[in-house]
C-alpha cells in the first residue's frame, strides 16, 4: 500500500485519466445489465412472475408454449401427483383486438387460466372473474396506453368474441405484448369455433400447458409418466419466449465484449507502466524489497482504481435511473449490481495479472552496473 | 573486529562450453568494520561482477562469501532478499530514487520493509538527513534535487537499516569531481561515525582520498599497489 497509494498520489493526472476510463466503461457495463434486464422484464413479466416453477410441455415442442398441446387426462395426473392447488392449465394464444371507442388495433396475448387456481391473475385494480361467467377479461394495465378503461369492451379480431374489462393487473407481458386473462369457459369457446372449422366435432378442447408448483424430482416423474410429456424450468421456458433469446443474446454479447474491453485496457496501461518501471522495480528488488511485495502493490493500484471507478459508476446509474422516462426499461436488482460489480473487480484483477507476472520475472542483477536516469 | 564482508577464493565463470569467460579468479577480500575499500578497474574488467557477488544478487560458480560472518552459501532467493535488506546498503551509479516518494519517504519505505518500528525509523531518518545536510530537503521530491543531494539522499537510504556494510556502483559516476568527491567524503563519515564498513567500486582515481584503502581488479583478483 505504502508505495501504491504514494505512487498514485504523484501521478494523479495519469491515474485519475485511467480512473476515467474505467468509470465511464464500468458506468456502461451497468447501464447495459439494467437495460438487459428491463427488457428482459418487459419481455416476459407475466411468465417470470407466475408462482410456477416447472411447466409440463409437449416434448416436441421444442420448450415454446404455443406449439405443445396437453389433454384433460395430463391434467388430472398432474393434480393427482402434486395436488390440485399445485397444478395449473394454461392456453396461450396470440391476438389482435379492438377497442370499443378507441380506433387503433393492438397485439396481445391470450392466457387462458383458472380463476380460482396457481395462475390466477392478481388484481391490481377493478374486480376479478369467475370461472363461469363469460364475457369478461382481467388485462394488463400496459393496454391503458391503448385506450383501455374499466368496463371498455374488446374485441378479438379473429374469433369476433368480446369481453368487458373487469380489472387490470400490473407487469404481465408475453413476448412484449399484454396478457388478457380469460377464464376457461371463454377459452372453450373461443378454441371450438376453431376446431369446429377443421372437423366439425366439438372436442375436449386442449390446452397448451401445465404450470406446477412442486420440485423439480416431482416434475420430472410425472413427466415420465406421461406420454410425450417433458418437464421443463420456469427458465428453460422463458428462454424460448419467441424473439427473447435473440434480443437477451445481443445484450450480454455488449456486456461480454465490454468486460473484456475494461480488461484489456486495464492490462495494457499497466503492463505499459510495469515496463517504464522495470529498472525502478529492479533497484527495489536489489535492496531487499520482497517480489510479493511488488506484485500485491500492482494489484492494489488496480483494486483501488476499481472499485472508485465501480464505486462511482453505480452512483451515476443509480441518478440516471432516477432521471430515466417509465417508458426505458430499467431494472437492476441488488444482487445483479453486487454480481456485475463484483465480475468487473474480478476481471479487472485478471488483467493487471500480466503486469504481476511481469513484474515476478525482473531481476534483481539488472540494478547493479547500469548507467541511466 | 570480525569482517563485515569476507570474501574466499571466488570466481565467476561466464557462459558454458568452450566459449567461458572467467571474471573473478579465486578472489581474495576481507573488510573489517570501519574500512573504507575503494576498488578501481576499468571498464569490463568484473567490477559490477564482483560487486553483484559481494552484494548477493549473482551466486558465484565458486569460493565462499560471509556477510557479518554470516555464509551466502546455501540460502534460498527468499533468504537473500532478507539478508540483502537488513545487512547490506546499496549505492548505485545513479541515485535511483523512487520519483514518487519525498526525501523522507524514500527512508522510511526502507525501514518499512525491514519492518522497523515507526518512531524508530522516523527518528534513525532525521539523523540520518540532518548528518548528511538534507534535513530542509525532507519534504522534497528527487526531481527538485540536484545530482549530488539525489546522491546524498541514496547514501542515508542505504544506511538507513543499519547494513553492516554498503556497497556503492560508481557513485560517483553522474556527478561532476566536486560534487563526487563530497559524496566519496560522505560515505567515508557515515563509515567511520556507524562504525561499518563500505566497498566502493569505481573506475575515477581522483576519487580515492578519503578510501583506507585502495585495491585493483585485475585478471580476476583484488591487488593492492
Ligand atoms: N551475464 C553475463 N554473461 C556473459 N558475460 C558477462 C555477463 N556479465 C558481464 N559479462 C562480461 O564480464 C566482463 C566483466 O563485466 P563487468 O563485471 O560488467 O565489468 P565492469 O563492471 O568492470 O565494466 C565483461 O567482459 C562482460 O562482457
Ligand atoms: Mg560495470
Amino acid at each position: 500500500m505504502f508505495l501504491a497509494l504514494r505512487e498514485m498520489r504523484h501521478a494523479k493526472a495519469r491515474y485519475c485519466l485511467i480512473m476515467v476510463i474505467m468509470l465511464l466503461v464500468s458506468f456502461l457495463v451497468l447501464f447495459v445489465t439494467g437495460l438487459a434486464r428491463g427488457l428482459s422484464y418487459a419481455n416476459i413479466s407475466a411468465l417470470e412472475n407466475m408462482p410456477a416453477g416447472y411447466f409440463l410441455i409437449q416434448d416436441d415442442a421444442g420448450h415454446a408454449f404455443r406449439r405443445s398441446q396437453l389433454g384433460a387426462e395430463d391434467f388430472a395426473a398432474a393434480k393427482e401427483a402434486v395436488g390440485a392447488g399445485n397444478a395449473a392449465a394454461l392456453g396461450v394464444q396470440n391476438g389482435t383486438i379492438t377497442v370499443d371507442g378507441a380506433e387503433v388495433k393492438t397485439d396481445i396475448t391470450f392466457f387462458a387460466v383458472d380463476m380460482q387456481g396457481l395462475l390466477a391473475p392478481k388484481l391490481a385494480e377493478g374486480t376479478g372473474i369467475s370461472n363461469e361467467e363469460s364475457g369478461r377479461a382481467v388485462v394488463d394495465a400496459k393496454l391503458e396506453e391503448s385506450g383501455v378503461k374499466l368496463g371498455s369492451t374488446i374485441r378479438d379480431q379473429t374469433s369476433g368474441m368480446s369481453w368487458t374489462v373487469s380489472g387490470f393487473v400490473n407487469d404481465s407481458s408475453y413476448s412484449h405484448v399484454p396478457v388478457v386473462y380469460i377464464n376457461n369457459a371463454d377459452w372453450q369457446t373461443m378454441k371450438q369455433g376453431a376446431l369446429t372449422g377443421n372437423n366439425g366435432t366439438p372436442a375436449d378442447v386442449p390446452f397448451n400447458v401445465i404450470a406446477l408448483k412442486s420440485s423439480s424430482v416431482q416434475a420430472a416423474d410425472l413427466a415420465a409418466q406421461l406420454d410425450q410429456v417433458e418437464s421443463i424450468t420456469k427458465k428453460q421456458a422463458i428462454a424460448s419466449v419467441p424473439g427473447y433469446a435473440a434480443e437477451q443474446g445481443s445484450l450480454q454479447m455488449m456486456i461480454a465484449f465490454l468486460f473484456v474491453i475494461s480488461a484489456v485496457v486495464l492490462a495494457v496501461f499497466f503492463y505499459v507502466i510495469t515496463i517504464q518501471k522495470t529498472s525502478q522495480f529492479g533497484v527495489l528488488k536489489a535492496m531487499g524489497t520482497r517480489t510479493s511485495y511488488l506484485a500485491w502493490s500492482v494489484l492494489c493500484q488496480v483494486l483501488v482504481l476499481s472499485v472508485i471507478s465501480l464505486a462511482l459508476s453505480l452512483l451515476l446509474t443509480y441518478g440516471m435511473n432516477m432521471g430515466l422516462p417509465d417508458a426505458m426499461p430499467f431494472q437492476l436488482e441488488g444482487s445483479t449490481m453486487a454480481f456485475t460489480g463484483g465480475l468487473f473487480i474480478a476481471v479487472s484483477l485478471l488483467g493487471a495479472l500480466i503486469s504481476v507476472v511481469r513484474v515476478t520475472k525482473i531481476d534483481a542483477l539488472t540494478a547493479i552496473g547500469r548507467a541511466g536516469a | 573486529m570480525s569482517a563485515m564482508l569476507e570474501m574466499k577464493q571466488v570466481t565467476k565463470t561466464y557462459g558454458d562450453g568452450d566459449a567461458t569467460l572467467t571474471v573473478l579468479k579465486n578472489l581474495e577480500l576481507s573488510v573489517r568494520g570501519g574500512e573504507f575499500v575503494a576498488v578501481l578497474g576499468p571498464s569490463g574488467s568484473g567490477k559490477s561482477t564482483f560487486l553483484s557477488a559481494a552484494g548477493a544478487l549473482l551466486t558465484p560458480t565458486s569460493g565462499e562469501i560471509c556477510i557479518d560472518g554470516e555464509s551466502l552459501q546455501g540460502k534460498s532467493p527468499q533468504e537473500l532478499t532478507g539478508l540483502r535488506l537488513r545487512r547490506i546498503g546499496f549505492m548505485f551509479q545513479s541515485a535511483q530514487l523512487l520519483p514518487y516518494l519525498k526525501v523522507e519517504e524514500q527512508l522510511l519505505y526502507v525501514a518499512k520493509q525491514a519492518k522497523l518500528g515507526g518512531r524508530e525509523a522516523s527518528g534513525r531518518a532525521a539523523m540520518l538527513l540532518q548528518r548528511l545536510g538534507l534535513w530542509e530537503r525532507r519534504g522534497h521530491y528527487p526531481e527538485q534535487l540536484s545530482g549530488g543531494e539525489k546522491q546524498r539522499v541514496a547514501i542515508a537510504r542505504a544506511w538507513m537499516n543499519k547494513p553492516a556494510i554498503l556497497l556503492a556502483d560508481e557513485p560517483t559516476a553522474s556527478l561532476d569531481l566536486d560534487r563526487g568527491r563530497e559524496v566519496v567524503r560522505m560515505i567515508a563519515e557515515e563509515v567511520h561515525s556507524e562504525g561499518k564498513a563500505a566497498v566502493m567500486v569505481t573506475h575515477d582515481e581522483r576519487m580515492l582520498e578519503w578510501c583506507d584503502r585502495v585495491l585493483h581488479l585485475e585478471n580476476g583478483v583484488l591487488v593492492g599497489r
